[in-house]
């Protein structure tokens, strides 16, 4: 019997099994950069951590608050600039980058810019960032969901999944052959691209999650694999790393935003300064 | 006009000199350090009416679109407080329709700095680009976002952007010297870019040192003296966000500003404590320590963890050697006017 854990910690955990031992990896802020040390620390010690702005082969000692925190290390190989860090990416140096999304539609196109009308937004989401320019160029990109929706359409294509699906983004002479989304992970499960239609389907399900759960969000017909899987459980190694490293990101963010914001009271409080 | 060598004047002077209102204004940090004094004088000074860069939009691009003073905004990235519940100054002046937006990726958005820095009128960006809405969707640039060119090599369709060349670029790094020359390390981002494309540079930095000291690191300057138009010396310059080396970012003040910037009214409220009330950047800090005590700011200061220096050393820096000859003919000052003499070279 392992210990018992958290859905943030399942997911940080199976973000982290994708990264390979040599991999150059792109890491975006939030739960990646803990997927990153923790595959560094346990399964992938010659993984080469990047960040695009161009921090190359860190190490961070705490969780980065952002893409730009070279504080939460100790040094890292190289310092180049963040043109520098795209172009390597488009160069084809890069093997696995990580995005979070906002809207998803079934062939792994994402939303990450405005919901409603994008000129005059009911939603204004951060934007592209350097979204759009890695899921386009990386060799493997991992799709993660907090929070974001599936929809039928998207309000705004701010990242190229596999556009209509089928073979439209290999055809399209854009990309890089093979390259895309390879998985969606969530909080229920793990998603894949069918090797033909390109559509998602659900290929692993998290433990005690049932599929009924997981076609409750979608609002197409879900396919499922004819080999659906059961997540293989976080082991202690994995949960005591996640929980030594970044204690807030196994509490996921909105438990830690309310302990957090309270200890910041506390100590306003006991300095008198309320 | 040629410039003063030595550019040191404060913060209030520099942005009523070389800040105008309707500029081209760039933010040069990203994410990271931004240049929060420089900010907080254009809202105090009132300027208005910029078309303004940002590589990424923080509380700076917040303060200002909140402030009233940008009517178009060029970015990749604009924060949001609060989540899904929560909202932006950005996201409720495109509501209001008092902004318009032009959105880029992150290489997007670097490749114009990046072809306004080196003189050039576009730059190649990623083809990938045609199949998202950052491409088919146009706001102020219209036809000029983007443009499709057949190269010339491969016959291929290139996508390009155009040289992005600001007005002013405003900037925050740890170190300079009184004539401009500045030092910045950590993250790199696009912050040489941001500053070396635009026409005016205004930097604010935590120490001015002594140009000994530039000297024997240019590896860590990133704006030359000639580019630079005004040098302030303000500690603490970029909180609450974090200076490499110097401080860590401020949760306290970050909560803060997030909690206030999902609402308008909050957010003006915050301005009005932190920004009208605050002259300077000292008066700031002084009022911070009043309602916090100093044990916050000391908690965040950083312990040092030093750069290896860099051996820029040689085996002689002086061409006579300590015989007195030239290290190249082997002979001396006088040997050598004396041969000049002699083969008729000397003229009166």
């Amino acid at each position: 019997m392992t210990k018992k854990y958290t859905l943030d910690e399942l997911l940080i955990i199976a973000v982290a099994r994708e990264i390979k031992d040599y991999d150059n990896v792109i890491l975006g802020v939030g739960l990646p950069t803990t997927s990153g040390a923790l595959a560094k620390a346990l399964h992938a010690p010659q993984a080469n951590l990047m960040m695009e702005a161009g921090m190359i082969d860190f190490e961070p000692l705490i969780p980065p608050n952002h893409i730009a925190d070279v504080m939460a290390c100790k040094g890292y190989a190289c310092a180049t600039d963040l043109f520098t860090a795209f172009t390597m990416t488009y160069r084809g140096f890069v093997d696995i980058c990580f995005l979070g999304v906002g809207q998803i539609d079934k062939f792994g196109n994402l939303n990450t810019t405005a919901i409603g009308d994008y000129y005059k937004p009911d939603l204004r989401l951060p934007g592209s960032g350097g979204a759009a320019d890695f899921i386009s160029y990386s060799q493997r990109t991992v799709l993660t969901m907090r929070g974001g929706e599936f929809v039928e359409d998207l309000d705004y294509v701010t990242s190229p999944g596999y556009l209509g699906g089928g073979d439209e983004r290999d055809s399209s002479g854009l990309f890089p052959q093979g390259s895309g989304p390879t998985k969606l992970i969530t909080q229920k499960g793990i998603f894949e691209f069918d090797h033909k239609t390109k559509e998602m389907f659900l290929a692993e399900i998290h433990p005690r999650i049932t599929v009924e759960d997981a076609r409750k969000d979608i609002p197409w017909e879900l396919n499922i694999s004819d080999k659906l899987t059961e997540t293989k459980p976080p082991s202690d190694a994995e949960i005591n790393f996640i929980r030594n490293f970044a204690p807030a990101a196994a509490m996921g963010r909105s438990l830690a935003a309310e302990v957090g914001f309270a200890n910041l009271l506390k100590e306003l409080e006991e300095r008198g300064k309320t | 006009m040629t410039k003063p060598i030595e550019k040191v004047m404060s913060a209030p002077e520099a942005i009523e000199r070389f800040v105008k209102d309707g500029d081209h204004l760039i933010i040069g940090n990203y994410t990271v350090g931004t240049c929060m004094e420089l900010v907080f004088e254009i809202i105090r000074q009132g300027k208005q009416g910029f078309t303004l860069y940002s590589q990424s939009g923080i509380l700076d691009v917040e303060l200002l679109v909140a402030a009233g003073a940008v009517e178009k905004l060029v970015t990749t990235y604009v924060m949001r407080s609060g989540g899904r519940s929560g909202g932006s100054a950005v996201e409720r002046a495109l509501k209001e329709g008092s902004l318009q937006i032009e959105d880029y990726t992150n290489y997007n958005y670097n490749a114009r700095l990046m072809a306004g820095m080196h003189g050039f009128s576009f730059m190649q960006v990623f083809e990938g680009i045609m199949a998202t809405d950052l491409f088919k969707k146009r706001s102020f640039m219209g036809e000029d976002k983007y443009r499709v060119i057949k190269c010339p090599y491969t016959g291929k369709d290139v996508v390009t952007v155009p040289a992005a060349t600001p007005d002013v670029c405003i900037v925050h790094v740890q170190r300079a010297d009184k004539f401009g020359n500045a030092q910045y390390w950590g993250a790199i981002g696009s912050v040489p870019a941001a500053a070396l494309a635009s026409k005016r540079i205004i930097l604010t930095c935590e120490e001015i040192v002594d140009t000994g000291i530039i000297r024997s690191s240019p590896h860590h300057t990133i704006i030359p003296a000639f580019r630079a138009d005004a040098v302030i010396e303000v500690p603490w310059g970029a909180h609450p966000t974090e200076v490499v080396g110097h401080y860590n970012q401020d949760k306290l003040m970050w909560g803060l500003f997030i909690m206030a910037a999902a609402r308008q009214e909050s957010l003006q409220e915050w301005m009005d404590e932190w920004v009208f009330n605050c002259r300077d950047r000292q008066a700031y800090i002084d009022h911070y320590v009043e309602r916090f005590g100093s044990g916050w700011l000391q908690k965040l200061v950083a312990k040092p963890f030093y750069s290896a220096p860099a051996n820029y050393g040689s085996a002689f820096l002086s061409t006579w050697d300590e015989h007195g000859k030239d290290r190249g003919t082997g002979l001396t000052m006088e040997e050598i006017e004396n041969l000049l003499e002699e083969r008729g070279l000397l003229h009166d």
